[in-house]
């Protein structure tokens, strides 16, 4: 006989909540309920409010992954509740059977699970995330946009976001700057920038390469690893960086000039020179003020990088040069070829 | 004697010195020879794939053809070096049109990208291929006495697409390793979020203020150090740490250490030794 497998458990919910009226902050109310093995957690949250507690407050509506209004933090990640199966979380439980359940993060809190998700659309208003037409309002209709197989590649993913907010939740900048305009909105921007039928790239741009814009993004990949929709969304920010420096010569930033002396450094000695990279990114002004008491102290611990003439290039520089030399040749090249 | 191409990363050619030389100091107590890459170029950084993603695939598939050709896999104990270096393979292995223009130019060096090589961080060769049971059998001072934070850092773990060891979003490798050697992990949260090094020069405050968190919470856990195996994460970390504190009026301090210097101590060398000395907390 094959072996019993339990399917049914008692599992608590650990639920985040806060009634602005009459709460200075959030608290935890637990909720012992049982579930069954293929149960989400949004089902799962619907019995909660049905037969035991009306208050708890949440926001979803397709229960199928779609419409992204049920985005909350499922055991400390940012995740869709409709498409979350409980019993994929029980090995996540930091306490046996205890699921925790937050709202998602960087957003003002309005009830319990609900977030004010305002500043996100007020950030795709600010950064014209829209398709503005190319074409004179007086000749539509009279003809259709036909788009390549390989343009619509360009942006395919980026149509799946459903603006669900779990990456804004996620975002290291985001959490430790609320101006800082964020993944989804990067990745909105990205979408429309590489679509022919825009004519709006060089104002977003524009914006984009402002303080709070494209170059704060750390890297961190927190966005993309949580995406509910696996959109490579460090791939529309690296595309929105790679349209500021190389399509559209927007180059006087700070983030502009620190991510080009990568190039610089290397063709000239295989080796970055950290050196002067405060100086070439922000000026002298900026790293005697930001940069001088620190340097002090890692004078004393031997801890600076060598001066420029001191950087000691590659083994094999020369040939490493033409080399680069070569490849930017080649990329010169294309470029040409496609005017 | 297991042998690997050793990659060598700017940052600890210039800033981070004590990382490399506490690794030649224990790599033959482990069975280890790292065999310097002199020839390796700067990865670019995690900023060269979009300033120039041609240069970035060539830049990095001829680092990975120069250890190709001593015939072994590329090691980084740098966590953004990894990333970049497993991306531009990735591409390379991806793309035959790039492969080719990127060998057309290697050709003249005698160098060829051929994808048989692969490339690993520190961490994945102590733990996979030493392994836990070797490091707690060669561990000569047990660190029983330590409370360890370990900080994972970020291009260790995510994108998964790219790396695929760790949960990137539950790391559990470096705490495995740690508690062979003896020492204790204090739960930590911050173990897998950003350091913030990649805007330090660009947005300062919004760097230092993620610094901060990660070192508070070692700090209120009653850590006795934070290690990392990124020394990008170790310059913000020990190198910005006043100044982060500073910023959410923190009058604490942390040491930090690199996972080299750690394992160094397991291995019974002294701090001195090791050059954790020239942290600036010590």
């Amino acid at each position: 006989m094959a072996e019993h497998k339990e399917e049914m458990r008692d599992i608590t919910f650990r639920i985040s909540r806060f009634n602005p009226q009459v709460d200075n902050k959030p608290y935890f109310d637990d909720y012992t309920i049982p579930v069954e093995r293929g149960i989400t957690v949004l089902r799962a949250l619907n019995y909660i409010k049905e037969h035991v507690d009306a208050t708890v407050s949440f926001r979803a509506f397709c229960q199928a992954g779609i419409c992204g209004s049920c985005g909350m933090r499922i055991n400390g990640i940012s995740k869709l509740a409709c498409t979350t199966q409980v019993w994929d979380e029980l090995e996540r439980c930091k306490i046996e059977n205890v699921v925790k359940v937050e709202p998602l993060r960087n957003m003002p809190l309005v009830k319990d699970l609900i977030v004010d998700m305002d500043p996100m659309v007020d950030k795709m208003k600010r950064y014209s995330n829209w398709v503005e037409s190319v074409m004179p309002e007086e000749k539509m209709g009279e003809k259709e946009f036909l788009i390549a197989e390989e343009e619509f590649q360009e942006y395919d993913k980026a149509t799946d976001c459903i603006l669900c907010a779990s990456c804004m939740s996620e975002c290291s900048i985001l959490r430790a700057h609320k101006e800082y305009v964020g993944p989804a909105v990067l990745l909105k921007s990205h979408r429309m920038n590489v679509d022919s039928r825009d004519g709006a790239h060089n104002i977003r741009i524009a914006e984009l390469v402002k303080d709070h814009g494209v170059w704060d993004c750390t890297h961190c990949y927190r966005c993309q690893e949580t995406c509910v929709k696996n959109i490579p969304i460090m791939d529309g920010i690296h595309g929105v960086r790679e349209d500021a420096l190389l399509s559209r010569g927007v180059k006087d930033t700070s983030g502009a000039r620190h991510a080009e002396a990568f190039m610089e450094d290397l063709e000239k000695k295989g080796k970055l020179v950290e050196a002067t990279l405060p100086i070439r990114t922000n000026g002298m002004g900026w790293t005697l003020k930001n940069l001088l008491p620190m340097a002090f102290k890692m004078i004393l611990k031997r801890r600076t990088p060598p001066p420029p003439p001191l950087v000691k290039p590659a083994k094999g520089i020369k040939k490493f040069r033409e080399e680069f030399r070569e490849m930017t040749e080649h990329v010169k090249r294309d470029k040409k070829g496609n005017k | 004697m297991k042998r690997y191409s050793y990659y060598l990363s700017c940052i600890n050619e210039s800033m981070t010195k004590e990382l490399d030389k506490s690794i030649e100091l224990w790599q033959n107590d482990l069975d280890i020879d790292f065999v310097k890459l002199h020839e390796s170029t700067c990865c670019g950084g995690s900023n060269l794939d979009y300033v120039s993603p041609r240069h970035f695939a060539f830049v990095n598939g001829r680092n990975i053809a120069l250890a190709e050709k001593q015939g072994l896999d590329l090691v980084t104990s740098c966590n953004t070096c990894l990333l970049t270096i497993r991306s531009a393979k990735q591409k390379l292995d991806e793309s035959q049109a790039l492969r080719d223009e990127v060998n057309g130019i290697l050709k003249k060096e005698g160098l060829e990208y051929k994808g048989t090589a692969d490339v690993r961080h520190l961490l994945w060769v102590l733990t996979e291929d030493v392994g836990l049971e070797t490091i707690r059998e060669k561990t000569k001072v047990p660190l029983t006495n330590y409370k360890i934070a370990p900080f994972y850092g970020c291009h260790i773990l995510r994108p998964s697409s790219v790396l695929g060891k760790d949960d990137p979003l539950e790391p559990t490798s470096m705490d495995q390793l740690i508690e062979a050697m003896g020492g204790k992990v204090i739960p930590y949260e911050h173990k897998n979020k950003c350091c913030g090094f990649h805007t330090l020069l660009v947005a300062e405050e919004e760097s230092l203020c993620l610094a901060a968190e990660s070192l508070e919470e070692a700090i209120e856990g009653k850590a006795d150090f934070i290690v990392t195996p990124c020394p990008l994460c170790h310059t913000v970390l020990d190198g910005y740490q006043s100044k982060a504190l500073k910023q959410t009026n923190t009058r604490k301090s942390i040491p930090v250490f690199h996972l080299s210097e750690m394992v160094g101590l397991a291995l019974g060398y002294t701090h001195r030794q090791l050059g954790i000395k020239r942290h600036i907390v010590t």
